[in-house]
C-alpha cells in the first residue's frame, strides 16, 4: 500500500510538538494531514502518546457504544443528584418507563376532568384513581415473584428488599407531584389535593405486605378492589363526596399502614429465605 | 477454612424429601453433581447459593452461617456467583446492559471499574463482540453464556452453576472447561449436569445424588473404578444386563449382569459407572432407609 507521501516522515521532535499543541495552525494542520495518510508516522504518534490516555479514550468510546443509554427521566434525575448505579437499577424497572407514566397521567387526567365536569359533586373518580396510581406503579415495578431473574436479585448482595423499596420510592417520587398538581384542578376544598396522599401511602405498604405472600399481581387486584369498595360504598350511602379522605378515615388508613409495616417487619425476621423480607 | 460445609442438611417440599440428611464439604476445585431428575441437585445448589434455606441441618458457607443474620448472608453473597437452572432474561436488554444490571446488584458502584468488569466477564464467555446485541436476538447457547458471564463477575470464591453446559456446542464446552479449570485453582466451583462427559472433562470430584441422598462422593477416577469388571464387549446383547447396546463396530456394549458367552472385558466409562451406581443391581449402592 502506498502512503502517498514521497518517503518523507515527520521527525519525533516535530510529532512531540504536534501532540503537545505547540505548533502553529499551518504546521499543525500539515502534520495532521500527513499523519492521517502515513502509517509509519501514525505508529510513531502511537509510541509518543501516553498509553493511559489511549486506554481511557478507548474505554470511553466503548462505553459510549456499548452502554445502553439511560431513559430520559433518569438522566434528568441524575442532574438532581441520583447516583449513577442507582439509575442503572431503576432503568431496569418497568414502571419507570414512559408508557406507564403516560398511562398513569392519562387516567388521572380523565378522573380529574370527570370531577371537574361535575362541578365538585362527584369527586369519586379522582379519589378512586389518585391513590391507586402509585399502588399499581409499585406493583408493576415489583416484578412477578416467580420471575426467574428474581433468583439473581434475591441472591445478590444488594438484596431484593432494598431493590423493591428503591423502586417503590422511585414510583412515588415520579407519580406524586403529577397527582398533586392535578388534584389542585379538582373542584371542592383545596385540601383534597393533598388528602388523597393518606390512602395512597397506606395502600402501598399493604400492597408490599400482600405481594410478599400472593405475588404482586393478585395483591394489586386485591388492594384495588378494597379501595374501590370504600369509594363506591361512600357513594351508595350518599356520604359527603370527600368522605373517603376525611380525618376519621385517615386515622384508619394510618392504622392499616402501621399494621402492614409490622407484618413486613415480622416476616423479615421469620422468612425461610435468608435475608429476604419482601 | 472449608468453603462449604453441609451437615445433616434436609429440605422437604410438601411430602417430597428433596434432600435427606446430606453431609458434604467442598473446598477449592471443581465438583460435579450427577443424578437423575428430582435427585436433589438443584435443591442442594439453591441452598448453597442462599436462594432457599434448608429445613434441617447446618449450613456453613465460607465459615459463616447464612441463616444467622443479614450481615452474614450478605457477606456470603458478596463472594458468590450463581447460575440458576432457568434464568429469564429481560428481552429488551442488551448483553452488556444485563450484565451491568447484575453488576450493580453485586455492588460494583464505580462506573469505570464496573464497565471493565462487565467486559472481562463477557470476554471470559466469548461474547465480547455481542455486547450490544439484544438478548432476545441471541441464540440459546449464547444466552446461557450471558447467564454464565454474570456468575463470573468479580471472580467469586463460591461459584454455583446449575446445568451450565445446557445448550453449549462442543467448542463452547471446551471453552467453559478452560474457564472453570482456571477458576478451580482459587475458587470452589460446584456444578450440576446430566452429562457424564462434562463431569469427566470438567471435574476432579463427583457427587452422585439420588432420591435426595448422596450415593457416591469421590474422585472421578474412583467412580469409574467401581465399574471395572462389570462392563464387556460381546457378540450378543447381555440377557440380564442393566443396559446393553450395539456399538458402531457391531459388537454389544454390555453394562452389568452376567457376561454373555465370549464377552471381552471393556474399559468402563464414567457413564457406565454412573448407570451401575444408580441401577437396580448396583450392590455397592446404599438404599434409602
Amino acid at each position: 500500500m502506498t502512503t502517498g507521501t514521497q518517503g518523507w516522515h515527520a521527525d519525533p521532535a516535530l510529532l512531540s510538538s504536534y501532540l503537545a499543541g505547540d505548533l502553529d495552525a499551518v504546521a499543525g494542520a500539515s502534520v495532521e494531514q500527513h499523519v492521517t495518510r502515513c502509517e509509519t508516522c501514525r505508529a510513531a504518534v502511537g509510541q509518543l502518546l501516553d498509553p493511559r490516555l489511549v486506554d481511557r479514550t478507548w474505554v470511553g468510546i466503548r462505553d459510549a457504544v456499548e452502554r445502553p443509554p439511560l431513559p430520559y427521566p433518569l438522566r434528568f434525575a441524575r442532574r438532581w443528584g441520583l447516583r449513577e448505579s442507582t439509575a442503572v437499577l431503576l432503568a431496569a424497572a418497568a414502571s419507570l418507563r414512559g408508557a406507564w407514566l403516560v398511562g398513569a397521567f392519562l387516567s388521572l387526567s380523565f378522573a380529574t376532568s370527570a370531577a371537574y365536569a361535575s362541578g365538585g359533586t362527584a369527586l369519586a373518580p379522582f379519589l378512586l384513581v389518585a391513590p391507586l396510581a402509585p399502588v399499581l406503579g409499585v406493583a408493576a415495578a415489583y416484578g412477578p415473584r416467580q420471575d426467574p431473574l428474581e433468583v439473581l436479585i434475591a441472591t445478590a448482595p444488594y438484596g431484593r428488599t432494598r431493590l423493591i423499596l428503591l423502586r417503590t420510592l422511585a414510583v412515588l417520587v415520579s407519580v406524586l407531584p403529577v397527582t398533586a398538581l392535578l388534584g389542585l384542578a379538582v373542584p371542592g376544598p383545596p385540601w383534597i389535593a393533598a388528602a388523597w396522599l393518606g390512602p395512597a401511602l397506606a395502600l402501598v405498604p399493604v400492597l408490599l405486605a400482600l405481594a410478599a405472600v400472593v405475588g404482586p399481581r393478585l395483591a394489586a387486584i386485591a388492594v384495588s378492589l378494597v379501595w374501590a369498595a370504600v369509594v363506591v360504598n361512600s357513594l351508595r350511602r350518599s356520604f359527603e363526596p370527600t368522605w373517603p379522605v376525611e380525618a376519621a378515615q385517615q386515622v384508619v388508613y394510618l392504622a392499616v399502614a402501621v399494621v402492614a409495616c409490622l407484618v413486613i417487619a415480622i416476616r423479615a425476621g421469620a422468612d425461610r429465605q435468608p435475608g429476604v423480607a419482601l | 477454612m472449608t468453603s462449604i460445609e453441609l451437615s445433616g442438611v434436609g429440605k422437604t417440599y410438601g411430602r417430597t424429601h428433596a434432600l435427606a440428611d446430606v453431609d458434604l464439604t467442598f473446598d477449592r476445585g471443581v465438583t460435579g453433581l450427577l443424578g437423575p431428575n428430582g435427585a436433589g441437585k438443584t435443591t442442594l445448589l439453591r441452598i448453597v447459593a442462599t436462594s432457599i434455606a434448608a429445613d434441617r441441618g447446618e449450613v456453613r458457607l465460607l465459615g459463616r452461617d447464612p441463616h444467622r443474620s443479614h450481615a452474614d448472608v450478605t457477606a456470603v453473597r458478596r463472594e458468590l456467583g450463581y447460575l440458576p437452572q432457568e434464568l429469564g432474561y429481560p428481552s429488551d436488554m442488551t448483553a452488556f446492559g444485563f450484565i451491568e444490571y447484575v453488576a450493580v446488584l453485586k455492588e460494583w458502584n464505580d462506573r469505570g471499574r464496573r464497565s471493565q468488569e462487565v467486559r472481562r466477564a463477557l470476554e471470559a464467555v466469548g461474547l465480547a463482540d455481542q455486547a450490544t446485541v439484544r438478548i432476545s436476538r441471541l441464540s440459546g447457547g449464547q444466552r446461557r453464556r450471558v447467564g454464565l458471564a454474570q456468575a463470573l463477575l468479580g471472580d467469586p470464591q463460591l461459584l454455583v452453576l446449575d446445568e451450565p453446559t445446557t445448550g453449549l456446542d462442543p467448542a463452547q464446552r471446551a471453552d467453559l472447561r478452560r474457564t472453570l479449570s482456571v477458576l478451580g485453582h482459587r475458587s470452589t466451583v460446584l456444578l450440576s449436569t446430566h452429562q457424564t462427559e462434562d463431569v469427566a472433562a470438567l471435574c476432579e470430584r463427583v457427587v452422585v445424588l439420588a432420591g435426595g441422598t448422596v450415593r457416591f462422593d469421590g474422585a472421578v477416577t474412583d467412580l469409574v473404578a467401581t465399574a471395572v469388571g462389570r462392563v464387556w464387549l460381546a457378540d450378543e446383547p447381555g440377557g440380564d444386563a442393566l443396559v446393553s447396546w450395539r456399538t458402531g463396530t457391531g459388537r454389544h456394549h454390555v453394562v452389568g449382569g452376567t457376561p454373555p458367552a465370549g464377552a471381552d472385558p471393556a474399559e468402563p466409562t464414567l457413564e457406565d459407572a454412573y448407570l451401575l451406581m444408580l441401577g437396580p443391581d448396583a450392590d455397592r449402592v446404599l438404599e434409602r432407609p
